[in-house]
């Protein structure tokens, strides 16, 4: 109920609706690390999350929500407790882990059968392109299978949380991404 | 109660669904007419043209049009990701296939992917646009041009409706005549492809 009548303020432009977002993704993948890039445009150095990270971050006039959510194996069940009135999904890979790429693409497939999320928009960040031997977005995105999804709006940007190369024009595609809808 | 007339309300006022994709190669401007269609019919601005990064993955705008949705998905054109645009194919109404009319060294391979295309059998009897795009821009081809590479596979095209325009997806010359087009053939084949009508 909640969820209409804030839609329907916000057809009259009050009641100015932070848009909910979800970044998630195996542990190690940069998650928090992007999270607090995008937040105070600095690194910080992170320790493993164990729970989430939720901060408000603005960017273009735009209030985004942003719940980093631990990606380690005990905690992945968790994740499905924050899909509901997500706008969009934010998916960390790390571009230089190859042995893990194929329990990113179940753990990505999963989330996206959800039903909660079937009208979310999919930012994948081919992140950690500073390393040496980092795959290619082409190679990521085929590793995770998103050439077979299906009417999903989504888009794959090579990123360096490091040194905060891509994190911007990925968000441009995403805050636009998320107007459309 | 609420269930009941919620689902009701849904029922009646669902709209059939049109897929049209929007295909070509990469630099073809794709996604810069995307972003035009979407400010032409919806009055939302869009990006910028000059923030458009070269599309890896799907854009997706849905436009209501005459108690229709019609889904427009612009797809990434770069040569290692036209392998994404057969998994659409199936369910697809109509395509919009954009050529950089400035770019007549990359002409063949347009022709090669155009090619592709229309001898895809999920593809049989879809309608194809050929937008002969970039008309702001000098030096483009003409239009005469264009159509004559369209004729020259004529031998493929088979049974579907075929039309070359010209168009500026940066300017918005053209676009709403192409929309036009594409809207009006995807309603008079929609007994070969019928709409999606979406689960209530």
């Amino acid at each position: 109920m909640g969820h209409y009548v804030s839609k329907f303020t916000s057809l009259f432009g009050w009641g100015d609706r932070e848009v909910r977002i979800l970044i998630l993704g195996l542990d190690g993948a940069g998650k928090t690390t992007i999270l607090y890039r995008l937040q105070i445009g600095d690194v910080v150095s992170t320790i493993p999350t164990i729970g989430f990270n939720v901060e408000t971050v603005a960017y273009k006039n735009i209030k985004f929500q942003v719940w980093d959510l631990g990606g380690q194996t005990s905690i992945r069940p968790y994740w499905r407790c924050y899909y509901a009135n997500t706008d969009a999904v934010i998916y960390v890979v790390d571009s230089c882990d190859r042995d893990r790429i194929g329990t990113s693409r179940d753990e990505l497939a999963s989330m996206l059968g959800e039903e909660e999320l079937q009208e979310a928009a999919l930012l994948v960040f081919a992140n950690k392109q500073d390393m040496k031997g980092a795959m290619s977005s082409a190679e990521v995105s085929e590793a995770l299978g998103l050439p077979r999804l299906k009417s999903r709006q989504w888009a794959i940007y090579k990123t360096s949380a490091l040194k905060g190369e891509g994190l911007d024009e990925g968000l441009d595609w995403l805050v636009n991404a998320i107007n459309a809808k | 109660m609420y269930t009941l007339v919620s689902g009701a309300y849904r029922y009646f006022t669902r709209l059939d669904e049109y897929n049209i994709l929007i295909l070509g190669l990469d630099g073809a401007g794709k996604t810069t007419l995307l972003e035009k269609i979407k400010h032409l019919y919806t009055g939302h601005p869009g990006m910028a043209p000059n923030r458009i990064q070269p599309t890896v993955g799907v854009n997706i705008a849905k436009i209501p049009m005459k108690r229709t949705l019609v889904k427009f998905l612009d797809l990434g054109g770069q040569p290692d990701l036209r392998g994404i645009w057969e998994s659409y194919y199936e369910d697809c109404h109509a395509i919009v296939f954009v050529i950089d009319s400035c770019n007549a060294e990359r002409i063949e391979e347009a022709k090669g992917a155009l090619l592709g295309l229309v001898k895809a059998g999920d593809l049989d009897g879809v309608p194809v646009l050929v937008l002969a795009n970039k008309r702001d821009l000098m030096g483009a081809l003409s239009l005469a041009e264009v159509k004559e590479m369209v004729n020259s596979m004529a031998d493929f095209m088979e049974e579907r409706d075929v039309r070359v325009l010209d168009s500026s997806g940066l300017e918005g010359e053209g676009v709403r005549a192409a929309v036009e087009w594409v809207y009006s053939r995807i309603i008079d084949n929609r007994i070969k492809r019928p709409p999606i009508v979406p689960d209530t």
